[in-house]
Parts: C-alpha cells; structure tokens; sequence
C-alpha cells in the first residue's frame, strides 16, 4: 500500500512538474505546479509524516501560489500570452547540461549507496503537530525566533517594494 | 516492494532536475520563480525522508522553516516583479538585460 501511495504520488509530483516546465501560459504553469505540490503532500503522507501533508497543501498549494496567481493575473498583457520566442538553439546544450550533471551525479551516488530500508514503524505519534511542535519550541526554539524576522523582514520588504508613492515623493 | 531511502531521495532529485531545467529553459520570471518554488519542494521531500529514517523530528522542524522560507521568497520575488513590470511593462527575462549591456 505504502509503495503504490509512494509510486503513484512521485509519479503525478514528476508529471505536474514537468508539464509546469513546458507550458507556455504562466496561468496554466501555476495550475500545474499546484497539482504537483497537492501530489508532494501525498508523499510526505508516505513518509508518515500527516502534519507536513497538510501544511503542504494549506500554505503552499493554498497560499503561495494564491499569490502566483493573483500577481499573474494583475500582470495581464505579455505575462497572460506566454513567451513568444524559443530559446536560440545554441543554448539548448548548455540548458541541459547542468541538469543532467546533478542527474548522473544523485544517481551515481544512489546507486553505490545503498541504503537500507526505514525502521519498521516510526516511533508512536511520529510527524503528528504535537510530535513537531515539542521539537520546534524545544530544540529549534531559537531557529523559530530567527525565521519569524525573516518573515519581518520579508513584510516590510514587500511593502516598501509595493508602495506607488515612494518615487514621487524621494525623487 | 519495500520502500528505501534512496526511493525518495531518487523522487527528489528527478523533481529538483525538472525544477532547474525549467529554471534555466524558461524565459518568464515568475514561471522561473515557480521553478524554484519546484526546487524547494524537492528539497522538503529529503528533509522528510531523512526525518522518517532517523525517525527524529528536526526534519519537520526544517520543512516549516522551508515553507517559511519559500513564501518569503516568493513575497519579495513578487514585489520586485510587480516593480519592474511597472517600470518596463514586461517580465520577459530576455528584455530585461539593461544590466549586462
């Protein structure tokens, strides 16, 4: 069961991507990313890990890419076309030569190391919220602290980036 | 079949690939900010992998952090998209090269 969840979600995760890749309109690129993130929270579902399933499909596939989509539909114009040129042909092989390198390299390395399979049952109430919870304010309190200004920072960022006034007021 | 670690970590990399090559290929910034969205999803999936092998919590801890990390990204990305379409009405990175020349 566990195998088929894991085939069947990595197989959809892999799909959703690669159709994101090759879509040309920007609106149906995010529509596909969702499908392949909603199929990335299956996977953590595998790895018995239900907490990270549903933050997955509630802030990345509910809320980050809201906001792809909010911001690609207020760039109408060009943005809604999809792009119009195909990259020089000259540039392919340099394309696909730093993916196929991380390829061969990851695959490589699987290959000569072989892991064992998981520990046959996670520890009693693995991956559950208060399972997280005990260890982000525990051991990685002062990590939560830190991402907390990182978000601070990311707000008035954002804010001072958006806010129409500034160039008329500073220049 | 008994699932292995190398299973996901296989799944992560082949995800991480796509995401890079779409990344490099495509020439809309916010299609190439999404790749990296893809990317750090790829990266997640190692977290939890190793987490369920270790059978400790930190890998949780860190996809959070990850997710974190993500929506700041694409918060700032946006903005500074939004920004330049203003500016340049495009966002076609092959327009935008007033850097290089």
């Amino acid at each position: 069961m566990e195998a088929f969840l894991f085939w069947t979600c990595g197989a959809l995760m892999v799909f959703g991507g690669v159709m994101m890749v090759l879509q040309r309109s920007a609106v149906v690129a995010a529509l596909w990313l969702v499908f392949a993130f909603i199929a990335a929270a299956g996977v953590f579902a595998v790895l018995s890990a239900p907490f990270l399933a549903i933050m997955q499909v509630l802030v990345y596939a509910g809320a980050i890419m809201v906001l792809f989509l909010f911001v690609i539909m207020m760039l109408q114009g060009p943005v809604m076309e999809g792009e119009r040129r195909r990259m020089a042909l000259p540039l392919w092989p340099g394309a696909a030569i730093p993916p196929l390198a991380v390829l061969v390299l990851v695959g490589g390395w699987l290959g000569r190391n072989s892991a064992g399979s998981f520990p046959a049952a996670p520890p009693a109430g693995f991956g559950s919220p208060g399972h997280v919870a005990a260890a982000m304010l525990g051991r990685y309190l002062l990590a939560f602290e830190l991402i907390s200004i990182v978000l601070l920072v990311a707000i008035i960022g954002a804010l001072s980036l958006g806010h129409r006034e500034r160039n008329q007021t500073w220049s | 079949m008994v699932l292995t670690l190398n299973h996901f970590l296989a799944l992560a990399a082949v995800v991480f690939v796509t995401g890079m090559a779409g990344f490099v290929v495509r020439r809309n910034a916010i299609v190439m900010l999404m790749c990296i969205e893809l990317m750090l999803s790829a990266v997640n999936i190692v977290f939890a992998a190793f987490a369920r092998h270790h059978g400790d919590a930190g890998g949780h801890v860190f996809v959070l952090m990850n997710f974190a990390v993500a929506a700041a990204e694409a918060a700032i990305g946006l903005a500074i998209l939004v920004e330049i379409y203003r500016r340049r009405r495009t966002v076609d990175v092959d327009e935008l090269k007033s850097l290089m020349e």
